[in-house]
């Protein structure tokens, strides 16, 4: 590698990285008023060194762009410790709303500055190895869980789809591998409320979000190509996701790396159901006496701003009664897995999943609905750790499709 | 003496560090813009005991120890004077320990920050008064008593943090775990006093910059949090300077009119927001684009009050009182109006807007403040210091990029002072360090010249007090006795105010 393509992730983003402030609101902002308590969910179970939070891994490339330092394993193993929640973008930027828009929160987008250092490192040989090893299944299999790409349908039971329809369900690998019951799900919504769609396989791929996350810049841009040829394909004018992780790298990550706006419209399950219901499409008939919680998704609160259709389709539930937990919306603790975390450093990510759902019993709930399998899996290991076999963890697709019932 | 493996043994190995990245990353201050000074070890230790361990190890090796909070200061005031020496970070100190009604007192660990601390009490119907330093949300207790902080809201009312803490448990350099205030007496179970068990040792602790030894415990006055507040904001058509001293004596002569906070934003501060100055593409104060489009200077207040009607009382003669000035214009009670006081309670929730504001030159701008407390009389001689400064040091001022410099803000605290935001706001580039030096170095100078009195001192500050030979030669002693007394080894963050490190 020359000296000029040493850190060129980074070097790109210089004015981001000496804008900071220093102030470290991103280590432990409380702030009442704006319903902030706490920031960083790794921060809190790290050795709690700088890095290990916002403002120090900032100061990191400092040393790193004037020549002061190098990149090692060790710095390595701290940078992957962040689950890109985006606790420290939203605190950073809390001062920008319709009234005040404060220098300094224009200048910095965290999550693109961390993910450009994991693809440095990745350049510099010291990707994690346990993400190498997910890189290389995705590259073999076209996802991540080690699996044949042939199962990704196995759920299915050899149903057929149509070559072409106007709106595709984009599955993931976490539902079909994981979690089947989501993506049976999916497809029972989808066939009451009489959508004309299909499935890609066996052209869908992994969307690319654990390349993107963990610095493998040029797989995600070739998964990235990969998956609108194959949904324009279809002809389809919609994608319907209901991975968060998906989504977001969907509607965040391919835009920006491909430098163009989708040749489609791509919808989160939550948001594209409501409409249904709304259009009377979709009719909730069977009531649900349950108190429950909602549990904000990084990737589909934080990074795409989508709080508001989950929790208005819950309320359309008869009978659920949504109470909502102190850490929610801009400021909702992570459930511990996303960044490469939940593979790489599986005990810390189950450590934060704890922290949810022990907030959520200190408000008297005993059942935590989120909107994102990744969150589901990850909080369920949460609930076993803590030894609560009785606490209930549920997607949002299985109140929809009792409801439906 | 294997130090690593030392503190390893005191803290565990997961909590101390000679790593260069974390080194790195302790190595520079929020004046990101000059040298970094990396320590040779991070520690985080968990209790007194362990702090004693590693002073009692530090002191016998003489190694420089630097202790530190949230790391929130502006003036190098947790870097060491060179690289080396052992950074004690204490914010894995951050329990509280006693919330205690029937004193109304709350004992802390000082590395819990004044936000964390604020939000538990909140909930109680308490607040600390004073909220801290205005980098509250992630400055810890330690740091603001170390520093005399205010800013952080409610300085109006309740002055500095300092005043109302009852006592402190300071490790020492030579290991010893003190306890000051009504807690040394093995009689009293419940602390509530600073004074009556002799001189009041206490206060050698606040405002020390953290020379004199490591606070790791503090029990701090709570008091009930009125329910009934307004905020009110006003533009300064003239004189601003006389103007706003004149509204701040009022409010100090008037007794007591519930005044929690009282705020001028000098045109600079306002203008510059408003895309009138430097960054033209960000409006920062939208809520004054229509209201203040001029970007004349802002004054608010907030008021707080226990029953509805004493509030509106209250506001009614507070707003003759301002009103009576001429060239002031009251803008409207809703944030949509320009009401930034209304906005920073209740849509932002905390003071820090000047440190949203450090990037008004554009990307990679950093403060290098001159913040110092002054009595209200004296505000418009200082801004006068300012512009004369200011016209000595046009050549400097342009070299450095330019360099935006004056007053950001002031605020009412304790009885007459009032704290000057005030100093540089310069580029975070190599080429210019040399120049924002010298700068800062001049502007530091002519504050203390011009009666100043640092706040939050740091090693910067309390150094240019000395160089500007401000100290009387017995006070100065005396310090130097005091120091030498609980540090004879000078290791606790030798420097600051020339007090040991220079060999």
């Amino acid at each position: 590698m020359t000296e000029s393509e040493k850190l060129k992730y980074i070097k790109k983003l210089k004015d981001m990285i000496i804008s900071c402030s220093g102030i470290g609101d991103c280590r432990i902002g409380y702030r009442p008023a704006v319903g902030c308590f706490g920031v960083c969910p790794v921060y809190e179970h790290s050795p709690g060194f700088e890095p290990y939070q916002a403002r120090g891994k900032l100061r990191v490339l400092y040393g790193l762009l004037e020549g002061t330092l190098e990149p090692s394993e060790e710095l390595a193993r701290v940078w992957y410790q962040c689950t890109s929640c985006g606790g420290c973008h939203a605190i950073c930027h809390q001062s920008f709303n319709e009234n005040i828009n404060l220098f300094v929160c224009n200048y910095i987008n965290q999550n693109e500055v961390w993910e450009a250092f994991r693809a440095d490192l990745v350049d510099a040989g010291l990707a994690i190895p346990r993400h190498q090893e997910l890189i290389q299944s995705i590259i073999d299999e076209h996802n991540p869980y080690f699996e044949s790409h042939a199962d990704r349908v196995k759920w299915l039971e050899g149903r057929e789809f149509p070559e072409k329809a106007e709106t595709v369900y984009f599955m993931g690998c976490t539902e079909p591998y994981r979690l089947p019951e989501y993506a049976q799900k999916m497809v029972k919504i989808l066939d009451t409320a009489g959508i004309d769609y299909t499935i890609m396989h066996p052209n869908e791929w992994c969307c690319g979000s654990i390349a993107f996350r963990t610095g493998f810049l040029e797989l995600a841009k070739e998964l990235a190509e990969h998956n609108i040829t194959a949904i324009q394909e279809t002809g389809a004018k919609n994608v319907v996701i209901h991975c968060a992780g998906c989504y977001k790298t969907f509607v965040e990550d391919y835009p920006k790396i491909l430098g163009n706006e989708l040749p489609f419209k791509v919808y989160h399950a939550t948001e594209f159901f409501l409409d249904l219901v709304n259009q009377g499409k979709l009719n909730f008939n069977k009531a649900i006496e349950k108190k429950v919680t909602y549990h904000d998704p990084c990737h589909l609160g934080r990074a795409t701003k989508i709080y508001d259709a989950p929790r208005e389709l819950l309320k359309k539930i008869p009978g659920i009664e949504l109470v909502e937990m102190k850490r929610i919306r801009e400021n909702a603790w992570c459930c511990g897995a996303g960044g490469g975390v939940k593979s790489a450093f599986p005990d810390l990510a189950v450590e934060i999943a704890k922290d949810r759902i022990l907030e959520a019993e200190s408000i008297s709930i005993k059942t935590i609905v989120t909107a994102c399998p990744f969150c589901v899996n990850n909080l369920r290991d949460g609930a076993k750790a803590l030894g609560k076999e009785d606490f209930e963890i549920k997607d949002i697709l299985d109140f929809i499709t009792e409801a439906l019932e | 003496m294997n130090v690593l493996e030392n503190m390893r043994k005191i803290v565990g190995s997961e909590f101390v560090s000679n790593a260069d990245f974390i080194l790195q990353s302790y190595g520079k201050g929020i004046c990101g813009g000059l040298v970094e000074k990396r320590p040779d070890y991070v520690v985080r230790p968990k209790s007194p005991e362990e702090i004693a361990e590693i002073l009692t190890m530090a002191n016998a090796e003489r190694i420089p120890v630097i202790p530190r909070g949230g790391g929130a200061g502006l003036l190098e005031c947790t870097l060491p004077l060179k690289p080396g020496g052992i950074v004690l970070d204490t914010t894995r100190m951050d329990k509280i320990l006693d919330f205690n009604e029937n004193n109304l007192t709350v004992t802390v660990q000082c590395g819990i920050t004044w936000a964390q601390l604020n939000s538990f009490l909140n909930e109680r119907g308490y607040y600390t008064g004073t909220l801290g330093p205005g980098s509250g949300m992630s400055a810890a207790v330690g740091g603001g008593l170390s520093h005399h902080s205010v800013g952080g809201g409610g300085a109006a009312k309740y002055g500095a943090v300092t005043k109302h803490c009852v006592g402190l448990k300071v490790v020492l350099a030579n290991g010893d775990i003190v306890t000051t205030g009504s807690g040394a007496s093995k009689y009293v179970k419940e602390p509530f006093s600073r004074w009556l068990l002799g001189p009041d040792l206490t206060s050698i602790f606040f405002g020390d910059q953290g020379i004199m030894g490591v606070k790791v415990e503090a029990t701090l006055l709570i008091y009930p949090k009125p329910k009934y507040r307004s905020y009110r904001t006003f533009i300064v058509k003239r004189k601003p300077a006389e103007v706003i001293s004149k509204i701040f004596m009022d409010i100090r002569k008037s007794g007591d009119l519930g005044v929690y906070d009282a705020f001028w934003l000098p045109e600079l501060s306002v203008s510059a927001g408003l895309g009138l100055l430097f960054v033209k593409d960000i409006i920062v104060f939208k809520l004054w684009k229509d209201t203040n489009p001029k970007g004349e200077d802002i004054f608010f207040y907030t008021c707080e009050a226990g029953s509805e009607s004493e509030l509106e009382s209250r506001v009614n003669k507070l707003n003759e009182m301002v009103l009576q000035n001429k060239g002031v214009e009251a803008l409207g009670p809703e944030i949509a109006d320009g009401n930034i006081a209304k906005w920073y309670y209740e849509q932002n929730g905390h003071w820090q807007i000047y440190h949203g504001f450090w990037g008004a030159s554009g990307p990679g701008a950093i403060p290098q403040t001159a913040e110092h407390h002054l009595p209200i009389h004296q505000i418009p001689r200082m801004m006068d210091a300012f512009t004369k400064w200011e016209s000595e040091n046009q050549d400097l001022l342009t070299q450095a990029g330019p360099a935006i410099h004056g007053l950001g803000s002031a605020l009412l605290c304790d009885h007459t002072t009032v704290e000057m935001d005030s100093g540089l706001v310069v580029w975070n580039k190599p080429e210019f360090r040399e120049v924002n030096d010298a700068l800062w170095k001049s502007c530091l100078e002519m504050v203390i010249k011009n009666g100043g009195l640092p706040y939050m001192a740091g090693m910067r500050y309390s150094r240019a007090l000395i160089d500007a030979e401000a100290l009387l030669d017995p006070f100065y002693n005396f310090m130097k006795m005091v120091k030498q007394a609980l540090d004879p080894n000078g290791i606790i963050s030798p420097g600051k105010y020339y007090l040991g490190g220079e060999q």
